[in-house]
Parts: C-alpha cells; sequence; structure tokens
C-alpha cells in the first residue's frame, strides 16, 4: 500500500515539471497543422509554465502557433538541423531560411547550434530567435496570407 | 502466318532503327553498366537494360531525351548510397526497371527516381522498394507517372520519405499506381492543374495522399487503406475528390480525411468506411459535399473552428457513433436531403421525406468533443435522456443545424 502512494506521489511531481517529453515521431501530432510528426530534422517542441507539452512538426508551426497564441513557455527546444534527432534551447540556436531547406511547412527554415560556421559565415538569412519572431510577424507568411 | 508476322516484326525495327539508335545493356553485352549506356546515347535513343542486377548508384541524364526500357526487370541496386537515377530532360521515358535499396539521409532527399526540371516525361511500370523517397520530381511538368510500384518499410524506420513526392511542378498525372509503407504515399506540395487517378495507397505511416499549398487539382478512383490518415488537404484550393474509398484510418488522431484551411472544393461520390474520424473539418469554406457515404466510423464529420458556407446534400450517413460533431454553437452550413439511419422519424404523407426535422449534432458529442474521456459513457441509458431533452430544446449545439427534409431510405448515388 506505501508502495502505491510513493508511486502516486512521484506522479504528482511529474506531472508538475517542465520537462519536455521527447517527440514519439510518426505519432506525435503537430501542435499547430495537425501534421503527424516524422521528420527529425525540423521538428519543434515547448512545454508551457504549468506544465503542458507542445509539440510540432516544424519550426515555422512553433513560432506561428506562439504568435498568434501570445503563449508563455517555459521551455523552446528546435531540432538540431546537423544532428538531426537531438534538440537545442531557442536560445543556443541560430536560424536559417534558405530556398534549399525543404522544411514541412514550406518556411524553408532550419536551426543549428549558434557556434555552427552555417550561422557564422556571414550570408544573409539567418537569425536569432527573437530575430526570427519578429521577421514572421512582418513577412507575408503563413499566418498572415491566409487570413 | 506466322513468318509473315515475324517479317512485320523485323521490318518495324529495321525501321525504328533508321531514326534512333538501340543501346543494349547486360553484363555480357558490350555496353555493361547503365551509365556507360547513357553516356554513349544520343538524342532519341533506345536503351535496353537486360535483367540482371546492377549494382549503380546516381545514374545522371542530362538533356538526352532517351527512352529507358527495362527487360524481365533488371534490378538497380544503390547499395544504400545515394539517388539511383536523377534525370534533367525534356520527351524521356522509364518503364519496367527494380530499383532497390536507395540512400537514406535527414538533410537529402535521396529518391528511386529523380525527375528534376523536366518537361513531357513518362515513368512507368517500376517497381521501387526499400527506397527512401520513390519518385521524386521538382519543378517539372506535363509529366506521367503510372503502373508504378513502391514499397518501403517507413513503419520502422526512423527517416522515410515519401513513395510519389511533387514539388513545384504543373500539369502532372499520377495514375494506376500502388504505394505500400511510406512516410506520405503521394505528396504534392505547390503543385497545380494535376491528377491523381486510380492509385493505391496503403499502410503508409502518416498520409496516403497530401496536398499542401496545390490549388486546381483533381484526385478520383483512389483507394486509402491503413494510413496514420488517409489523405490531408491543407492550405489548397479547388480541389476536386470524387469516387475515392477511404477505408480502416483507426486510431486516436486518425482522420478518413483531414481538411485544413481548404476552400472552394467539393466532394462526391466517396466511401468512407471504418474510420475513427471519416472527416475533420478545419477552416473549410465553400465546400460541397454530395453523394458520398460514411458508414461504420467514430465520427463521420467533425467540424473544428471556422467552417462556413459548406453544404452536405444527399450523403448516407450509415451506423456512425456520431453523424456530426461540432465545437461551437455557431452554424453556417447547410445539411439538406440526407439519409441518416439515426432519424427515428416518420414519413406520413408517403413523400419519401421524414416529416419531422434531423438534429445530427447531439449533445453527448459535444461532451466528448470537450472531455474526450466522457466516451466510456457511449450506449449508456442517461446519455439517451440528455441527447433526447438537448433534442427537444437545444442549448449546447447549434440550434439551427437541422436536416429539415431527411430522406426516409437510403440515397442511391
Amino acid at each position: 500500500m506505501k508502495k502505491i502512494i510513493y508511486l502516486f506521489v512521484l506522479g504528482l511531481f511529474t506531472a508538475c515539471s517542465s520537462e519536455p517529453q521527447p517527440i514519439d515521431y510518426g505519432n506525435d501530432n503537430c501542435n499547430f497543422c495537425e501534421m503527424t510528426i516524422v521528420s527529425q530534422a525540423y521538428s519543434a517542441q515547448a512545454v508551457s509554465q504549468k506544465g503542458k507539452q507542445y509539440k510540432y512538426d516544424a519550426i515555422e508551426c512553433m513560432v506561428n502557433d506562439q504568435l498568434q497564441h501570445n503563449y508563455d513557455m517555459a521551455v523552446n527546444l528546435v531540432a538540431n538541423f546537423e544532428q538531426p534527432g537531438t534538440m537545442i534551447d531557442v536560445n543556443k540556436a541560430g536560424f536559417v531560411i534558405n530556398d534549399s531547406i525543404k522544411s514541412p511547412m514550406g518556411g524553408n527554415l532550419a536551426a543549428f547550434k549558434k557556434e555552427s560556421p552555417v550561422i557564422n559565415d556571414g550570408s544573409e538569412g539567418t537569425f536569432s530567435w527573437e530575430k526570427l519572431k519578429t521577421h514572421f510577424l512582418q513577412t507575408d507568411s503563413l499566418t498572415t496570407s491566409y487570413q | 502466318m506466322g513468318r509473315l508476322f515475324i517479317l512485320f516484326l523485323l521490318l518495324g525495327f529495321a525501321t525504328t532503327s533508321i531514326h534512333a539508335q538501340e543501346i543494349e545493356v547486360c553484363k555480357s553485352c558490350e555496353v555493361k553498366t547503365i551509365q556507360a549506356a547513357v553516356d554513349m546515347a544520343e538524342n532519341g535513343d533506345v536503351i535496353r537494360i537486360k535483367s540482371g542486377t546492377y549494382k549503380e548508384h546516381d545514374i545522371t541524364i542530362i538533356d538526352k531525351s532517351l527512352t529507358i526500357i527495362g527487360e524481365g526487370l533488371p534490378v538497380i541496386d544503390a547499395e544504400m548510397e545515394g539517388t539511383a537515377i536523377s534525370i534533367r530532360a525534356e520527351n524521356f521515358s522509364i518503364e519496367g526497371l527494380k530499383i532497390i535499396n536507395v540512400g537514406r539521409s535527414h538533410t537529402n532527399d535521396f529518391a528511386g527516381i529523380l525527375v528534376s526540371n523536366s518537361k513531357n516525361f513518362e515513368v512507368k511500370n517500376n517497381r521501387l522498394d526499400q527506397v527512401f523517397f520513390g519518385i521524386l520530381l521538382e519543378r517539372s511538368s506535363e509529366g506521367i507517372i503510372s503502373g508504378n510500384k513502391v514499397t518501403s518499410n517507413a513503419k520502422d524506420q526512423a527517416t522515410s520519405g515519401n513513395g510519389v513526392h511533387i514539388w513545384k511542378s504543373e500539369k502532372i498525372t499520377v495514375k494506376n499506381n500502388e504505394v505500400i509503407g511510406l512516410r506520405d504515399g503521394i505528396y504534392l506540395e505547390f503543385v497545380n492543374n494535376s491528377e491523381i487517378i486510380d492509385n493505391l495507397c496503403k499502410d503508409n505511416l502518416r498520409y496516403g495522399l497530401h496536398f499542401m499549398f496545390s490549388d486546381n487539382d483533381l484526385y478520383k478512383g483512389n483507394i486509402f487503406e491503413n494510413n496514420g490518415a488517409g489523405v490531408a488537404v491543407m492550405y489548397s484550393k479547388f480541389i476536386d475528390m470524387q469516387d475515392n474509398q477511404f477505408r480502416k484510418n483507426w486510431g486516436s488522431a486518425s482522420y478518413g480525411l483531414l481538411l485544413k484551411e481548404i476552400n472552394d472544393s467539393e466532394l462526391k461520390n466517396n466511401i468512407f468506411e471504418d474510420n475513427t474520424i471519416a472527416i475533420s473539418a478545419d477552416n473549410t469554406n465553400r465546400i460541397n459535399y454530395i453523394e458520398n457515404d460514411f458508414k461504420n466510423n467514430g465520427y463521420a464529420i467533425r467540424i473544428r473552428g471556422a467552417v462556413y458556407d459548406n453544404i452536405f446534400e444527399r450523403n448516407n450517413f450509415l451506423y456512425n457513433s456520431f453523424d456530426v460533431a461540432y465545437t461551437g454553437r455557431l452554424n453556417d452550413n447547410k445539411f439538406n436531403n440526407n439519409y441518416w439511419s439515426g432519424y427515428s422519424g416518420y414519413d406520413l404523407d408517403k413523400d419519401g421525406i421524414g416529416d419531422v426535422p434531423f438534429r445530427p449534432v447531439t449533445l453527448f458529442s459535444y461532451l466528448v468533443n470537450r472531455t474526450p474521456e466522457a466516451i466510456v459513457l457511449l450506449r449508456s441509458m442517461f446519455i439517451d435522456m440528455l441527447d433526447f431533452s438537448e433534442k427537444v430544446s437545444p442549448i449546447f449545439t447549434p440550434a439551427d443545424l437541422i436536416d429539415e427534409q431527411p430522406q426516409m431510405k437510403r440515397i442511391q448515388w
């Protein structure tokens, strides 16, 4: 009986944590566009202050979702394009928008580590997380063109 | 008679050989690899590949109009490295090849057959097995992809590609293909004025058929079975959907047809059978649902936010747990002349139309929408009472969502 109580208490604690759950590729659906998440190179995820999990098939979905709903997230993670399957914090990431990147929702957007040479070669179309959000607000993105 | 026939045949070969050279590829031939044959070929030549296994990858054809014919299903084994065949040309055809073991990558879209910046071509009757992407088209037009069979094992692969993947193209016909076990069976992104006809998409990880940002397309006579979801049509307009079958898409987030941000389209004569959710509609405007069958689904139609000006006419709703589910109270869609198996009204004047209007949205479907766990109460008498009282005086469900003319008999279309 005691064990059950321990388990229960443990359950309570885990329920409140803002630890991101790993994305179950092929089964989890995107919170924004509802597509099944399959690509490890473009996915993104967030956890709200209260511990609710948000998962996205593309970084552009996460940005659009947060801009539309003004979510306040405790954790924001994006897939590392150079090491698919691993996630990086948005504040440690640099973002590239380039036509050669075929991200799932047509944003041509991928994330790299800030130290990556791709981010630091001085070419156009690289953004920090904050700059990326303002870029999405300004440009004719999915959100603005379809509403 | 037989001799005459052979003579004719020989004559036929003789006349073609004047115009075009024919190159044979086999293990004991002069030309042993396909790439060598391609390199020596001129515009208009025919390359005949005899049966056997060719361990080649990244075979590249640029600006040559060739006819490539596999005889006895020759195998091109890409040995898990890169793309098998890439083409950039006009007026070419590829048929009768078997392509296996295409390389996998997170960042490169390796394919069995890659067609890029091409026009007027045909890819037919090929078999592709253990591929990453099957047939990949980009920036191309006026192509026909027919009779191919693409199989892979996306279900147990972390990385998976699409069977037929078309990007930024127009006037493409995809016909009579079978796509089994990939990520999306057929995927279209920025593809206009194209036709998807009589294909079978089965056991794919994500969608059987997937439209993104594609307009003025038709899909007709296809079968979508046991995919993650049957078809997803997203951010598109003017899509014509006819005579398709959506079957056995079971799972907590599985759909027969997922519509998201799609306008001005028509669904006619489709059959939805054994799906968790037959149609999920979100942000869809001006869509006509005419003469479709919804049979044995969990939800026949689940309407989410911002769905306006849709018309549901002459459909058969047969034995679904929920015929129509709504999230809100607003309704701007018309339901008319449908047959509802759950209709319990009467027809005293015998004109084939029920005398009492039918309300397809039940209070319970509203409850389940808000609290999915409430589904355990399905079939309880308490729920029947709730539904009945809501029918008498609608509070939570849209009051004007009524079929004024429910049919007494199943509609034959």
